[in-house]
């Protein structure tokens, strides 16, 4: 129960702080926060537990966002229904990459994704008569929880939240359950799993079309707050490294670290484009470089991620106190 | 009736021979040691038998059961498990977690792998190191973790690959008492061994492999006085 502590903290103060702070500015990083993070979640469950590094997890993204848009614009219908037919798309697909991640290992499958994602990028800005080609699609406004058109950015937190817990929930029985322990074993060393009887090409796919559908979902609902599907942001492979660094400098395959990654990016993101962008910036890229860096420093010194640093503190710090 | 049969197995690679024609049957408890020089094709034929590698010809069967075109873990699931002559251990993982991935293909719950997983920890005299992550530990642990790991998917047939290899040499006898425990509670074993002296010991038959054929089938001592067996290891001079 007590390795549950910080995750409730985390998701408790998320659900509570709209009913504290009204302030339109905060209330929409929380929403980022959520999105991104739950993102990075969904990402996790392929790269971190599965093992199986996808930098073209956007193709599930812009799916999503597309999905929901066209079926919104188009025949009018709710955009839950567009998250759940961009899921179900995304599965699908997912199936093929998760075919893919049989024949090709390690750098040869992240080509493929990366592959994957442009492919998507070219279709959904050429294939004007049905995704409005390179113009992107504006998402009309329809007031209503079932059209998700929500002004009160309160809402929007509690339903990034739902979505965020359900990612984290994935996370946790990826840790407690059955596949949970052979999926690691797959990650380790897929030829031992197979000797141990692990059925390993399958539970790959799977957590490769899980992944992907829940990526999906965070691009409708991304595409309905936001407002505007454009193809070169949501198939970009900057937004599948965002879903990745987000995990990374969380915590690969830890179930919170996501979320705690998506928060220090997003606020440092948002720090840096409010404080070196804007009208007449001079350093509008600033975020990227410093993405970068991050992911160096991650990498070569913290590559357990934050929840691995704060983890050895506190170990530390309790071994500390306890003896005398 | 025999438990394994090897029926004619030939395998191939580009142009070399790696298995020609092999045929050889384990009866039920029996424990059988394959031996030959290096290059003679005894890890490949362990690949076949797992499902790693289909052969060109021929045909392995366990238990009436045609095992010859299954993945290595429906092999596994009939009740075949391996060990690696180039041990794979999970090393981001536990010692416990490791022997666990192996009981959960029994079970589907995973507070009994671990109880079960704890048992075979301790028989394979682990138990001080069961939280220990995998990377830790020596290679002649890293061996016994193996064995546990493949016990706890409740082999009926245990293949090992290189019992004692690069262990040192106060390890040895610790394994070989484990392995001949394992045969006196009734386990049938295939083992891929190249020290003589271990695998004349323990071994009822033995299957002597050269050049992708085999050479010898027979009790230990019959083996180790065969002709071709001595021409093969040693060379023609050694031939009385």
């Amino acid at each position: 129960m007590r390795a549950l502590a910080p995750a409730a903290v985390f998701f408790a103060s998320a659900a509570l702080a709209p009913l504290v702070v009204h302030d339109a500015f905060f209330l929409d990083g929380l929403v980022l926060i959520l999105l991104w993070g739950t993102t990075a979640a969904a990402w996790n469950v392929a790269g971190g537990y599965a093992g199986q590094i996808s930098l073209g997890h956007s193709a599930f993204f812009g799916l999503g966002a597309y999905g929901a848009a066209i079926l919104g614009t188009r025949w009018e219908l709710s955009p839950w229904l567009g998250l759940v037919a961009g899921a179900a798309v995304a599965t699908a697909i997912g199936l093929v990459i998760g075919y893919l991640s049989n024949r090709l290992r390690g750098p040869y499958f992240v080509l493929a994704t990366i592959a994957f994602s442009q492919v998507l990028l070219l279709g959904g800005s050429r294939w004007r008569a049905f995704t409005a080609g390179s113009e992107g699609i504006p998402v009309p406004f329809r007031p209503g929880f079932w059209t998700l058109g929500l002004v009160d950015k309160r809402l929007w937190v509690w339903i990034l939240l739902a979505f965020a817990v359900l990612a984290y929930l994935v996370a946790l029985y990826l840790e407690r359950a059955r596949r949970g322990y052979q999926l690691a074993a797959v990650r380790e060393d897929e030829d031992a799993a197979l000797s141990l009887g692990v059925p390993a090409r399958r539970l790959k796919v799977v957590a490769i079309c899980v992944s992907a559908a829940l990526t999906a979902a965070c691009g409708a609902l991304w595409a309905q707050y936001v407002g505007f599907v454009d193809p070169f942001y949501v198939f970009s492979i900057d937004l599948s490294i965002r879903f990745a660094l987000a995990a990374i400098v969380g915590g690969l395959g830890t179930a919170l670290g996501p979320f705690l990654g998506a928060a220090l990016v997003t606020t440092v993101e948002t720090y840096l484009r409010a404080e070196f962008g804007g009208i007449g910036g001079r350093f509008i890229g600033t975020y990227l470089i410093v993405y970068g860096c991050a992911l160096i420093v991650m990498v070569r010194w913290l590559p357990q991620g934050l929840v691995g640093w704060i983890g050895a503190r506190w170990h530390r710090g309790a071994a500390a106190r306890t003896t005398p | 009736m025999s438990l394994l049969s090897v029926a004619g197995v030939s395998k191939r690679f580009g142009g070399i021979v790696a298995n020609r024609g092999i045929s050889f049957d384990v009866a039920p408890g029996e424990l059988v040691g394959i031996i030959g020089p290096n290059g003679a094709g005894k890890s490949t034929l362990f690949e076949i038998i797992t499902g790693f590698y289909h052969p060109d010809e021929g045909e392995v069967r366990f238990d009436g059961e045609r095992l010859t075109g299954l993945s290595p873990d429906a092999v596994c699931r009939r009740g075949v498990a391996r060990t690696f002559q180039k041990l794979r251990p999970f090393l981001g993982l536990s010692v416990l977690d490791n022997v666990m991935v192996g009981a959960l293909t029994r079970t589907r719950d995973v507070r009994h792998a671990r109880e079960r997983a704890r048992e075979l920890i301790g028989r394979v005299g682990l138990a001080e190191k069961a939280e220990a992550h995998a990377r830790t530990l020596s290679t002649g642990q890293r061996k016994r973790l193996e064995l546990a790991r493949a016990l706890a998917t409740e082999p009926r047939l245990l293949l090992l690959d290189e019992v004692t290899g690069g262990v040192d040499q106060r390890t040895i006898p610790e394994l070989v008492r484990l392995v001949r425990d394992l045969h006196a509670g009734g386990l049938t074993l295939l083992v891929i061994e190249h020290n003589m002296r271990v695998i004349t010991a323990v071994a009822q038959r033995i299957v002597a492999l050269h050049l992708g054929e085999v050479i010898a089938d027979g009790t230990p001592d019959v083996v180790a006085r065969d002709r071709r067996v001595i021409e093969a290891y040693l060379g023609q001079a050694y031939v009385p």
